[in-house]
This record gives structure tokens, C-alpha cells and sequence, in this order.
């Protein structure tokens, strides 16, 4: 009896636990949906759809007003690449400062690292002081340099007044010939932080003893760096170039507070000529199409990174 | 090893140890290093000088000079212009969208590491895809769902976007941390009859800590210093954020530069601070992020 009733009891749980067995499984898949789903929510509404509806404006005329829009095929990509001046300059600008960008930020990066991975007395104060200007805003970075370009009152102008080289002071930010260059350099003041941080990153994982070996083998510090160190630090230079490039070309804040694009359009690149298109002269379909084209060129460099990152995890 | 580690920077051929030629190396390589690192920092010297000095003054000594007295003012009329409220705004801002943006991507995060989870890789690539779009490819539409929600204009709409903006980095650095973090450790939790609610929140969150400190700094100041989508979703001057308002100050006055340096450095300071307070996490954050 005793036996009986523990039998059917012990089936009854056990009856009782199959059921919800059979449920749980067909809901298990929507958990891990219920922790992603928010974030995932957000991203395709701030950052996915609205990309592809770019893509879709750039076949369209439009003003960013009227009720309609016309369908004129891949027109506004023509119109730029043929008849649009302002389009080739600052196409060329970015080339300019892609080139800048790969050159001088990431090699002072890299000598800083080099000079600051050892621990000497203060080491962490020059660290300090080299990264700092990598946490401002582009938007503060151009305003501070903007003072030191300023023609009068300006740094640049004065320290060459000292030296009595009264021939290169210019109004740095106003002549054609050398404005982009003076944004450049500003910008460079600002991106040199990261490589530098990156690269300090890197020389932790090359070994001393290899180090060490060379040494003993009488290789001197160049040719140390040459063959052992550089070779070990091949993938965070790639890193480097990869998000060097990237970020050159979004280049907007500190181009829009230092020059407006000016003078003369002469230091405009394709993110702040967007922004003019779209939002001053409301050609949207051309805006739009800038968009692309800008983000065609990152994916250039950003595809062998994304590789490289996935490759990685 | 310390030997090898002050040779380093020194560039020694190991014969020259004895003493003198090593310390006539040693005040080369300070001496080029200080020298460096002053030009480095003049642009910052050259701000807080600025800042110090009243207007007279410039016109007398010039702009790299000392000042001749200190004088604060330049701080308080720049507060009083408007940079309160820009500085007020901008608080409020990174108050709201770090924590939230960390909880979101976190919890995301979790999802793609911890869980049952077939989809994991898919997601996880479909949503690192944003870290290289550029701004300018999302603003039209962005603009035109702004005002069909009526967020144009709005501190509240400007957060959202900056949520949504921030996802990729976030679960990216919030995954890579996750990923440290031993199955074993979930799975007893879950053989304890533990939910994934009560994992998340009760452990797997908990044990993050480091990483989620990383994240509010770099995305701190990363919110802290952002421009292109405050200039273009908010219109009125009272709801302005930091980058955007002292652009706009530098047009409005453009010759008061004495008050715009002030005005700058206001902006600067919490960053540098932050960054000073919490640097090791920050080095290590940072590199491990991208890494």
C-alpha cells in the first residue's frame, strides 16, 4: 500500500515535472532574445535603419521638406562626381589628411611608446602629459588651437615675431595655401594619444628575453627594434593604421570650430560638405550621397579590421 | 632587470657603464624629454595663461607671458554667460547615458556569451558593424524620425541617440570581459536553480566591475565630449551641452578670448581629472578594448 501510494506519488511528480519539461524547452530560445533584445532595439533604430534609408535618399531629389520625392537613379552620384568643384576638393582633402594621419600620429606614437615603456623616475608624468590631449573634445581642441593660429594675439605669429621671422607669419587659418595643414596639425595634436596608448600595449607582450638574446648577440637598439621589437608589434600596427585611417575620415568637429569649412571651401572634407549640402542648402539627395561615398571609403580600411578583431575573439 | 629597464630609454651600448658618461646621458635624455613634453603641452599653457589674464594685460605682454595677476573673473563671467547651463546639461547628459547604456550593453553582452544562445556570433557581428559608420550616413533620417517623434530639440532625444551609438563598444568590450568569466561559474549557479535575472545581476555583473568602470570612463568622456549629433538635434541655447556651447560662444564673442579660454578649461578640467583619478583603468581599458 505503502509502496503503491510512493509509486504513484513519485509519478505524479514526475508526471508533474514532464509537462513543464515539454514547455520550457520551446521558450528557452526567446531568453537569451530578452537580454539582447533592448540594446539590439536601439542600435537598428538609431544606427542600422537609418543607414539604410541614407542609402535609399541618395536615388532621390529632395529638399528635406517637400511631400515628394523624385526618383532620379544614381544622378546625385554623377552630379558629384561631375559638376560639384567643393565635392574633389574635399575628397582630396581627405586623402590629404589620411596620408597626415597615417604618418604623424601613429610614428610620434610609437617613439613615445618606445621612450616611455621603460620606468624611469617620472615616466608616468610624461605619459600623462603626452596622452592628455587625446581625452578633449575635437570641438575644445580646434578652439584651443584656433587662439594659438590667431594672427594678432595668436602663439604661432608671436613665437615667430621673437625670432624676428616676420616672412612666415601668415593668418594661418585664413590663408587657402595652409589652412587644411594648420587643422591637420591640431587634429594630429589630438590622435597621437591613442597610438601612443596602443602601442605601449603592444610592447608588453614582446619578450624581454628575445630582447635580451639580441643584445647579446650584439644587435644595437635600431637594429633591436628593427628585427624583434616592430616585427612582434605587426598586428597592433595594423590596429593603428586601421583606426588612424578610420577616424581621419571622420573628420567633422575640428574642421566645423576652427574654419567652417573656409576659406572659401578650401578646407572642406566629404563629412563637413555632407553637413553643408544637407542642413544649409537642403540638397538632401546629394548629402546623402556624400554619406555613402564617405562611408564606402571607410570600409576600405575597416573591413580587414573588423577581420582582424573577429579573427581575434 | 632594473639594470636593463633604465638602459632602455638611455640607447647604452653595454660597455659605457661607468658612471660619468651615463649621467651626462641620463640629463641629455631628461632634457630632451622636458623640452618635448613643454612644446607638447603649449597649446594647455598657452589656455590656462589665457584664462588668467584680463584683457589689458594681453595688450601690454603678449599672449605667452606671465600673467600679472591672477585673475579669476574670466572664470565666473564665462560661468555666468552661459556655461552653467551648458555644463549643467552636459552632466545630465553622461548621468543618464552611461549607467544606461552599460546596462543595456551588458546585458547584451551576457546574452552572447553565457547563454544557450545559436544566434550569438550573428548578433554580436551584425552589431559590430557600427562601430565604423559614419555619423553623416545616419543624420538625414535620423533628423526626419527625430521630428516625427517630436525628440528634436530634446535633452531625452539626444540621449537615446547617444545610447544607441554607444551599443557596439559597449558589448564589445563588455562581451570580451564576459568571455573571461568561467562557464563553470554560471553553470553551478544554474544547477543551484538560479535564474539568468538573478545570475546576471547577483554575478556575472558583480564580477565585471573592472570592466564596467573601463566603460563609464571611456564612455564618460567619450559622451562628455561628443558635438556633431548635439549641433544638429538641439536648436535652443538653453539646452546646449558643453562642445557645442563654447563653439557657439567662440562666434558669439569672438574677441573676448580671455572668457572663451575660461571657458574651455571649465570644460576641461573634469575630464583631466577623471582621467588622472582612474588612469590605470584607462590605459588598460582602452588597450584591452580595441585589442
Amino acid at each position: 500500500m505503502d509502496a503503491v501510494e510512493a509509486i504513484s506519488v513519485t509519478d505524479q511528480i514526475s508526471s508533474r515535472s514532464r509537462a513543464p519539461r515539454k514547455t520550457v524547452p520551446s521558450f528557452r530560445w526567446l531568453l537569451p532574445w530578452l537580454f539582447v533584445t533592448p540594446a539590439l532595439f536601439i542600435y537598428v533604430v538609431v544606427v542600422v535603419y537609418p543607414m539604410v534609408v541614407s542609402v535609399y535618399l541618395s536615388f532621390f531629389r529632395w529638399d528635406g521638406v517637400a511631400p515628394t520625392k523624385v526618383f532620379v537613379g544614381p544622378q546625385n552620384y554623377v552630379a558629384l562626381l561631375s559638376s560639384d568643384p567643393v565635392f574633389w576638393i574635399a575628397l582630396t582633402n581627405n586623402a590629404i589628411w589620411l596620408v597626415a594621419a597615417l604618418i604623424l600620429p601613429t610614428s610620434i606614437g610609437l617613439a613615445l611608446a618606445l621612450i616611455l615603456n621603460s620606468k624611469f623616475r617620472g615616466s608616468r608624468i610624461f605619459r600623462t602629459i603626452f596622452y592628455i590631449p587625446a581625452v578633449l573634445s575635437l570641438a575644445v581642441v580646434g578652439l584651443i588651437w584656433t587662439w594659438m593660429y590667431q594672427p594678432t594675439l595668436g602663439l604661432m605669429n608671436q613665437v615667430l615675431d621673437l625670432f624676428g621671422w616676420k616672412a612666415l607669419e601668415r593668418n594661418w587659418l585664413g590663408d587657402p595655401q595652409v589652412a587644411l595643414y594648420a587643422v591637420i596639425i591640431a587634429a594630429a595634436w589630438n590622435a597621437t594619444g591613442l597610438p601612443m596608448l596602443l602601442y605601449l600595449a603592444g610592447l608588453q607582450t614582446v619578450p624581454m628575453e628575445l630582447l635580451e638574446a639580441a643584445k647579446v648577440e650584439g644587435a644595437g637598439p635600431v637594429r633591436r627594434f628593427l628585427y624583434v621589437t616592430f616585427p612582434l608589434l605587426r598586428e597592433t600596427t595594423l590596429i593603428v593604421l586601421a583606426i588612424t585611417a578610420i577616424n581621419s575620415l571622420k573628420a567633422y568637429d575640428i574642421v566645423y570650430a576652427m574654419t567652417y569649412g573656409g576659406p572659401a571651401n578650401r578646407t572642406q572634407v566629404l563629412g563637413t560638405w555632407m553637413y553643408f549640402q544637407t542642413y544649409n542648402y537642403n540638397t538632401v539627395g546629394g548629402g546623402t550621397a556624400i554619406a555613402v561615398v564617405l562611408f564606402a571609403l571607410t570600409l576600405i580600411f575597416a573591413v580587414p579590421y573588423l577581420r582582424l578583431m573577429v579573427r581575434n575573439q | 632587470m632594473s639594470a636593463s629597464s633604465t638602459e632602455t630609454p638611455l640607447r647604452l651600448p653595454a660597455k659605457t657603464a661607468f658612471l660619468p658618461g651615463k649621467s651626462i646621458k641620463v640629463t641629455l635624455f631628461y632634457t630632451v624629454l622636458i623640452v618635448a613634453a613643454f612644446i607638447w603641452f603649449i597649446p594647455v599653457i598657452t589656455l590656462i595663461l589665457t584664462a588668467l589674464k584680463d584683457a589689458g594685460d594681453f595688450a601690454v605682454n603678449g599672449t605667452f607671458s606671465l600673467p600679472q595677476s591672477i585673475n579669476w573673473s574670466n572664470f565666473s563671467e564665462a560661468w555666468d554667460t552661459g556655461v552653467k547651463n551648458y555644463f549643467f546639461n552636459s552632466v545630465f547628459v553622461t548621468c543618464v547615458k552611461v549607467p544606461a547604456g552599460i546596462l543595456l550593453e551588458s546585458m547584451a553582452a551576457f546574452a552572447l556569451t553565457h547563454m544557450p544562445f545559436k544566434w550569438a556570433n550573428r548578433v554580436f557581428l551584425f552589431i559590430l558593424i557600427g562601430l565604423i559608420v559614419p555619423i553623416q550616413m545616419t543624420l538625414v533620417p535620423l533628423t526626419l524620425l527625430m521630428n516625427a517623434l517630436s525628440l528634436i530639440d530634446t535633452l531625452t532625444g539626444l540621449i537615446i541617440l547617444y545610447i544607441g551609438f554607444g551599443i557596439p563598444f559597449g558589448v564589445l568590450v563588455m562581451r570580451g570581459f564576459f568571455r573571461t568569466i568561467p562557464t563553470a561559474v554560471i553553470e553551478a549557479a544554474r544547477i543551484d536553480g538560479c535564474s539568468y535575472f538573478r545570475i546576471f545581476f547577483r554575478i556575472a555583473l558583480p564580477l565585471a566591475m573592472p570592466a564596467v568602470i573601463t566603460l563609464c570612463i571611456l564612455d564618460g568622456v567619450a559622451t562628455w565630449n561628443e558635438f556633431i549629433l548635439a549641433q544638429i538635434f538641439l536648436r535652443s541655447d538653453e539646452l546646449r551641452t558643453l562642445p557645442l556651447g563654447l563653439v557657439q560662444f567662440s562666434t558669439q564673442f569672438s574677441t573676448q578670448y580671455d572668457q572663451l579660454a575660461a571657458a574651455v578649461l571649465i570644460s576641461v578640467v573634469p575630464v583631466i581629472f577623471v582621467f588622472l583619478f582612474f588612469q590605470r583603468y584607462f590605459v588598460s581599458g582602452m588597450a584591452g578594448a580595441v585589442k
